[in-house]
């Protein structure tokens, strides 16, 4: 089985990239002998160019920012599927700027007979602030990068010895 | 009664771009713009930093366009430092760039602009997209489309040095030389987007083109705008996306300015309002008069449509052929040898297209040019640094980055004007219009109202991913039609149940 781990966001704007510094983390704590099986990557990018870089793969566990308006605390860790994104993601057409959404990316991806992952976590960490330019995440985001790491990392032991 | 209407995305990202439109007293549409949020403290965060980091730093700006920003930023280095990049620098970059447009122009053709006529504006919006397309058009054109972005996304990854942020841009330089094994897969690669875009165009010209209600529509004047357009040119005044001269025309097609990027803040000022905190760029020797067209509004537009109407003609042979026949198309007669430019916001679309075949011709040129793998793509720097300008055509419009430095090279002074505030007034001016066209005395006729302003300023391909990413992914419009007191009246939003 091929895994990709993927951080998503902009690392210099304040929370948004959270998800980047997780990918860097679990990088970083798998050392130099990551398992040929796993890919820890970054990206900055949604919906088509997500879905190519999942072309291939087996399973993805994608990190990412969150801002919900149920009131969670900054620092507030959901783990998704992929059934809460296509929740979440109620039109298709929108005023989003470049882009289709991912859900509607894997859709096609799908349809196009492309080898798709069948298995999806999502974690994404409730922020405060994408809107500053800082490499400093927020104190909340801060502390809950080591708990998302041990997170992806757990789940990556459920298959493998990490090392 | 004096109503707001707010057209609100619900996203994880609050001011992802929103719509807000005002009525007046009488309730008609009086001002109309699109919200796009404002990213702040980039300046500071970049000042105190060496100025060889800003290719590096600035493609983070936006997941968008990170090609752009790197391109802009090198070549202000090129200024900042003195330093004439030797020839095949020059082309690397440019090759470069052109694949990039490839897979950029594509993306928002099949997955964005495309599904309106595909599938036409009336469909259902949860078909009226990539997906609805393959549904349409096939399955193995939508894996044309997957293959044209991967292999120009190997060749980016391939001159850039990394997949999604580039990093081989040095100032007077290029970090990867191209070796004739590369060169050979570049010139199979731009071979077959060369097909691509013809075959795109041909789609465009049998799905579009062939059906009178979609011409209708392009032509209909709740879609055309007539302003100044904005464009870098070559020497021969051909559309060149990677560099040459700004050349502004007025909405007659006369050469209004030509001027060096260096020069940009002689010629364009940036109006302030006081209900949004965007800032409207426009033309100093024309003169602020409002969100108006005509030739006595200093707002100009910068997009492909732009760039076609700045130019006398395309510098490779079959886009040149389409660029004739856009124009003869769409009933532009020549002036004193040049087109008149086309003023339908809608033709955007179909600019955008030849400008696809262009960048994919002028990527086989520059891959067979005899020079391309000339290995010395360094050179040495020797002089103090002190300030710097550079710009290229982002797909969304003219980029220019300028930057001041002290005598160590380090930042004291960056400004950006990105691509998509070229167009600020422009798409003010089309969400009224497309407002105005289903809102009067009060009267909102709800229906097809979301879909109008969507298609009124998707063509313009509006950058808000600064922010970079998305989850959930695009955001669902909501209208708000709220009155004098703040209260709302009424909601429409454009839900899938």
């Amino acid at each position: 089985m091929k895994t990709l781990v993927v951080g998503l966001g902009n690392p210099i704007l304040t929370d948004d990239g959270v998800g980047v510094k997780v990918a860097y983390a679990v990088e970083e704590e798998l050392g130099p002998n990551i398992p040929e099986n796993i890919t820890v990557t970054e990206a900055s990018v949604g919906g088509l160019r997500l879905m190519e870089l999942m072309i291939g793969y087996d399973r993805v566990i994608l990190i990412d920012a969150i801002m919900t308006s149920n009131g969670h605390d900054y620092g507030h860790i959901h783990e998704l599927s992929l059934e809460d994104l296509r929740q979440i993601t109620p039109t298709e057409h929108s005023a989003s700027a470049h882009d289709t959404s991912l859900i509607t990316a894997l859709d096609a991806g799908v349809h196009l007979g492309l080898h798709m992952p069948k298995e999806f976590e999502i974690i994404a960490v409730e922020v405060e602030n994408v809107m500053d330019f800082s490499e400093d995440p927020t104190p909340a985001v801060a502390a809950a990068i080591p708990k998302v790491t041990e997170m992806v990392l757990d789940s990556l032991r459920k298959e493998i010895i990490v090392h | 009664m004096k109503q707001r209407i707010t057209i609100d995305p619900i996203t994880r990202l609050e001011g992802h771009g929103k719509i807000e439109i005002f009525l007046d007293e009488e309730g008609e549409v009086e001002n109309a713009y699109l919200q796009i949020p404002e990213l702040r403290g980039f300046e500071q965060f970049t000042v105190g930093r060496p100025a060889e980091e800003m290719p590096r730093i600035t493609n983070r700006i936006c997941g968008v366009c990170p090609e752009a920003h790197h391109m802009a930023a090198t070549k202000a280095l090129d200024a900042l430092f003195d330093v004439e990049p030797p020839s095949v620098v020059k082309k690397i970059r440019e090759l470069f760039y052109a694949s990039f447009y490839c897979t950029d122009h594509t993306v928002h053709f099949y997955a964005l602009g495309g599904p309106d006529f595909v599938l036409g504006p009336e469909s259902d919006p949860a078909e009226r997209n990539i997906l609805g397309v393959i549904h349409k058009v096939g399955v193995d054109i939508g894996m044309e489309v997957i293959n044209c972005r991967k292999r120009n996304h190997d060749i980016i990854k391939m001159l850039g040095g990394r997949g999604i942020h580039p990093v081989s841009g040095l100032p007077g330089g290029w970090s990867v030389a191209i070796t004739e094994e590369m060169r050979k897969e570049i010139e199979d690669a731009a071979h077959k987007n060369i097909a691509f875009a013809e075959f795109s165009l041909k789609l465009f010209d049998d799905v579009v083109l062939a059906n009178k209600d979609y011409v209708d529509l392009i032509v209909s004047d709740a879609f055309t705008h007539k302003t100044y357009y904005m464009g870098t040119v070559d020497e021969n005044n051909h559309v060149n996306f990677y560099d040459g001269m700004i050349r502004v025309v007025d909405p007659e097609g006369k050469e209004f300015l030509k001027y060096h990027s260096k020069d940009y803040a002689e010629h364009i000022a940036e109006r302030v309002e006081p209900w949004t905190y965007l800032k409207f760029p426009y033309l100093k020797a024309v003169g602020w008069k409002g969100f108006e067209d005509g030739m006595d509004s200093g707002v100009y537009c910068a997009t492909p449509l732009s760039r076609l109407n700045a130019a006398d003609g395309m510098a490779t042979p079959k886009a040149q052929e389409h660029f004739d026949r856009f124009y003869e198309t769409l009933g532009s007669k020549k002036v004193d040898g040049r087109y008149q430019p086309v003023h339908h916001r809608l033709a955007t679309h179909w600019a955008r297209l030849i400008e696809l075949l262009y960048a994919a011709e002028r990527m086989l040129e520059l891959a067979t040019d005899p020079e391309i793998t000339d290995p010395n793509v360094r050179m040495p720097i020797t002089t103090t640094p002190r300030e710097g300008v550079g710009s290229v055509e982002a797909p969304r419009g003219t980029l220019t980055h300028h930057y001041k430095t002290d005598e160590n090279g380090i930042l004291t002074d960056v400004n950006l004007i990105v691509g998509t505030t070229n167009n600020y007034a422009p798409i003010a001016m089309s969400v009224k219009k497309a407002a105005q066209s289903l809102i009067t005395k009060g009267t909102v006729i709800t229906e097809g109202l979301l879909n109008t302003i969507e298609m009124a300023f998707r063509n313009y391909d509006p950058c808000m991913s600064c922010a970079t990413h998305s989850l959930p992914g695009q955001m669902p419009l909501e209208v708000n039609i709220i009155n004098a007191d703040g209260e709302v009246i009424e909601t429409v939003s454009q839900y899938i149940d």
